[in-house]
């Protein structure tokens, strides 16, 4: 649905992006990670044309949007971090002064996004008596008028309390499940992005330095908690299959985790549960960053 | 003109008029109207205006009439605000979207830019219409409100302009005046535009607009520049009184105003190319 060639972006000649190269399938939600600076802004405003790309072409749907942004943008909603609006006019007249742009869009089809995202009550007020939650709000109600099939989220929950963010989250995920968007969402907030995306990408200093699955960045762990009836007595026969003690009850076995379980059996040992580590996102994330 | 593109410089124009600015300065265009109306009425101006007039062999109680006060009105008003109105407005109408990051917003859907300029310059064209039609019909309602229709004195020593019209021939070339007026004023509009398309603060697109035409005017007004006088901006811009000279030099006005235009759609290419070319960033 979208797919990035290696795009590269230098502003002042100082690169903001190096040969970023992306593939993000339809009905996909995708997580760009990276800390501020890192390039996301600047990857979000080159698919969207907004930015001249150094080199590279970024293309939806297979439509170069450095070639014809007109038919490429068609079908693609998008908020930013700090979404701009006209203060002085109420949220619906914001609403349709943006979607203007778009193509002439019905006053059920706004009635009926505005409901989606929970602002029916306030959508007449003057947009600077809104809060940072209702701006987020309207912010997305905009990017779904008219119903788009992708939708770019930049930071989307930043700002929001805890409950905001929730709300959010299940916008997003309903939106991919029910209307069947490919969402490319970028955040700093990792536990957003590990509880919304199927893949990621990571960025730092304008490079890539990870793309996949998160199974794939952890795959090399094979980590386990182990719960026996005596640890001390466990620890010379886990050592004696070769394997690492990295913490009580953590042990990091040079081959199967099985091997040593039975091994324990053997001795003697009671073993009571068996669970497999997950590194968080933070550590992965931080661990990407680290290692390039 | 499609009825999108209709619909899309109906919600520019909203932008505009919908601001609190907009009526804020409206009402000091009143308020300085009055304040002209105030000062030609003063023992001193008045005297100097009945010497003129009867000078000339006419009668000061027909000819110091309402619509010699509202001309008076305008051309004091447009020369101390409407400079400075215009080029608010147009240096704020695109660099103020991108820094409010709306213009960002804009940018995600499939408009090209050549249509969001377009927009925006016809709204501000409208708007400078609207502004002008507003001073000229309200300080003509003061003007009648306080002398009573009659004719019309016309006094402007920088274009070398003494003239006098009975009263119905005086409102025609009166109101033909305010669309030239309007027409000269959409220079200052365009070069607002044209810098506000450049990566500035609305602020300085503003303060350099205003620096142009002020050097302009002053410039044109140095002895020793007066051979360049046919290239300075207000030149041209000061064409309008001349439809209130007894024979109407046509052809000098469009000169004028054929002049006005080409630098109006140079402005606007300009500012265009600026726009096209510029990344619109965080």
């Amino acid at each position: 649905m979208i797919r990035l060639n290696n795009l590269s972006k230098n502003f002042r000649g100082r690169p903001a992006l190096i040969d970023l190269s992306l593939e993000i399938a339809r009905g996909e939600i995708f997580g760009l990670l990276g800390h501020n600076g890192a390039g996301k802004s600047t990857t979000f405003g080159l698919i969207l044309g907004q930015l001249y790309p150094t080199a590279g072409e970024a293309f939806i749907r297979d439509i170069s949007v450095q070639r014809d942004r007109m038919k490429a943008l068609k079908g693609v909603g998008a908020i930013f971090e700090t979404p701009g609006f006209y203060d002085y006019l109420s949220g619906w007249n914001n609403l349709r002064i943006f979607t203007s742009y778009s193509g002439q869009v019905k006053d059920a089809e706004i009635t009926e996004t505005v409901k989606f995202v929970g602002l029916e009550n306030r959508i007449h007020d003057p947009v600077r008596v809104y809060s940072h939650g209702m701006r987020q709000r309207l912010a997305l109600a905009q990017a779904l008028l008219p119903r788009p099939d992708v939708v770019l989220l930049d930071e989307p929950a930043e700002g929001l309390d805890p409950e905001g963010i929730h709300e959010m989250r299940q916008l997003i995920l309903q939106l991919n499940s029910e209307h069947g968007m490919t969402v490319l969402l970028s955040s700093h907030l990792l536990s957003e992005v590990e509880q919304l995306c199927d893949r990621i990408a990571i960025l730092n200093s304008g490079r890539l330095v990870f793309q996949g699955r998160w199974s794939e960045l952890a795959k090399n762990e094979n980590r386990f908690r182990i719960k026996v009836d005596d640890w001390q007595a466990a620890i010379s026969v886990i050592e004696k299959c070769g394997a690492a003690i990295l913490d009580t009850g953590i042990v990091q076995p040079r081959g199967e985790i099985a091997d040593v379980v039975a091994a324990l059996v053997l001795a003697g040992r009671r073993v009571y549960a068996v669970e497999p580590l997950k590194q968080s996102l933070e550590e992965l994330y931080l661990g990407a960053v680290a290692a390039e | 003109m499609s009825s999108l593109f209709r619909l899309q410089l109906g919600h520019e124009l909203r932008k505009l008029f919908a601001r609190k600015r907009t009526y804020i300065g409206f009402g000091a265009f009143v308020l300085v109207e009055a304040l002209v109306l105030f000062l030609v009425n003063l023992p001193k101006p008045r005297s100097h205006f009945r010497r003129l007039i009867e000078q000339n062999g006419y009668g000061f109680d027909e000819y110091f009439s309402g619509l010699t006060l509202a001309l008076l009105m305008v051309m004091w008003t447009t020369f101390l605000l409407g400079a400075l109105y215009l080029a608010l407005v147009a240096g704020d109408v695109v660099s103020k979207e991108v820094e409010e990051g709306t213009l960002r917003m804009i940018l995600c859907r499939p408009v090209s830019r050549a249509r969001i300029v377009a927009l925006k310059y016809l709204a501000c064209i409208v708007y400078t219409f609207v502004l002008v039609l507003f001073i000229g019909l309200s300080a003509l309602a003061a003007g009648i409100a306080y002398r009573g229709f009659g004719g019309l004195f016309v006094f402007a020593p920088m274009e070398h302009i003494v003239a006098l019209h009975a009263a119905w021939p005086g409102l025609e070339r009166y109101l033909g005046a305010l669309a030239l007026l309007a027409l000269s004023l959409t220079s200052v509009t365009s070069l607002g535009l044209m810098l506000s398309c450049f990566n500035m603060k609305p602020a300085a697109a503003t303060i350099v607009t205003l620096s142009v035409i002020f050097l302009d005017s002053i410039f044109r007004n140095i002895p020793y520049f007066e051979s360049l006088q046919p290239w300075f901006i207000t030149t041209h811009m000061g064409a309008w009184l001349h439809v209130f000279t007894p024979f109407i030099p046509w052809s000098r006005l469009c000169e004028d105003y054929a002049y006005l235009l080409a630098l109006d759609a140079t402005f606007v290419i300009v500012g265009f190319a600026a726009f096209q070319r510029r990344d619109f960033k965080a």
